[in-house]
């Protein structure tokens, strides 16, 4: 059974520095990893593990500690910043 | 017009970043994290892919559909609308376009709009939701320009011969909106009503807004 049978509005369409990458509306993803950490975080707080605001928080803090003004070569892209929000995120729920 | 925003910033995050290598690491961190969650039963790579095929097919925000129910039903919005729809998409409280001005054509007895991208896929996702994937192909970008008549009878709208067909060209800088024609017998319709009416096809152009339901 699916738990997620439509998208959460509060997590496609965040706002600001945490809003997702899109193209023309379409979510990019540069790798399969990318979409597996994406999935990971959204079906963790889906499930109650954390709440989303809790993860989100980390996410914008990250992107933000980071210099998004520029697309700098070898600098960490969105999903990185997702998936040590994550680690984080469960570390602190000491589910890691 | 200074609100032309060519100067937004765009995401700064839609280039690839990472070597093949390091896209390795990072994939092996995951596939990590993935295995030790799905040993402790807290995911399942099943739910996992759903999440994200929900994700990459959602179609986002229709906003578009009540901007052409307003225009429907407040001529001075339309007015507003056909003046600089950038202006009078945000005044609904709309947001999200980044840096693209949007234009508003209306659709009349005498005049049909459609709207393509010819260059690549360019859509304004914040008011028309993500673009269907007849949008992005080679067959419509290209036809559409060539043969509108054609094009718009295959996808099931014939056209009578004395309209006028104008097709628009999106590009990164200027995006389109098509107010359709609202259709005949809605006048007892409420705004909410008439939006849910609006198709996204018919604010491409190519299809018309749908009739109401049999009600009253």
């Amino acid at each position: 059974m699916s738990e997620a049978p439509q998208a959460d509005p509060g997590i496609a369409l965040m706002p600001g520095l945490e809003a997702l990458p899109r193209r023309s509306g379409e979510l990019v993803f540069h790798a399969d990893w990318e979409r597996r950490a994406f999935a990971l975080a959204v079906t963790l707080s889906e499930r109650g593990l954390f709440s989303w605001d809790e993860f989100r928080e980390r996410l914008v803090a990250r992107i933000a500690a980071a210099d998004t003004t520029a697309d700098i070569p070898g600098a960490p892209g969105y999903y990185e910043h997702w998936l040590a929000a994550l680690e984080q995120t469960l570390e602190r729920k000491r589910l890691l | 017009m200074d609100d032309h925003a060519h100067d937004a910033p765009p995401n700064p995050y839609l280039t690839a970043r990472r070597s093949p290598e390091e896209t390795r690491a990072l994939a092996e961190r995951v596939a990590k994290l993935e295995k030790l969650l799905t040993d402790k039963g807290l995911v399942d790579k099943a739910t996992l892919d759903h999440v994200v095929e929900v994700y990459e097919h959602d179609i986002g925000p229709m906003n578009g559909a009540r901007v052409v129910a307003r225009a429907w039903v407040d001529d001075e919005y339309r007015g507003r609308l056909l003046a600089n729809a950038t202006a009078a998409i945000a005044e609904l409280g709309f947001s999200g376009l980044q840096g693209e001005h949007m234009i508003a054509l209306e659709n009349t007895r005498d005049v049909h709009n459609v709207v393509v991208c010819t260059l690549c896929s360019c859509y304004p996702w914040p008011v028309l939701g993500l673009p269907p994937t007849w949008y992005k192909s080679p067959a419509y970008r290209s036809r559409i320009v060539i043969d509108p008549r054609g094009v718009l009878a295959e996808l099931g709208l014939d056209l009578p011969d004395d309209i006028e067909v104008r097709v628009w060209d999106s590009s990164a800088e200027i995006r389109y909106l098509v107010i359709p024609e609202r259709p005949t017998g809605s006048g007892h319709l409420s705004e909410s009503e008439l939006a849910a009416l609006v198709t996204r096809d018919s604010m491409i152009g190519v299809a018309r807004a749908a009739a109401p339901g049999p009600g009253r």
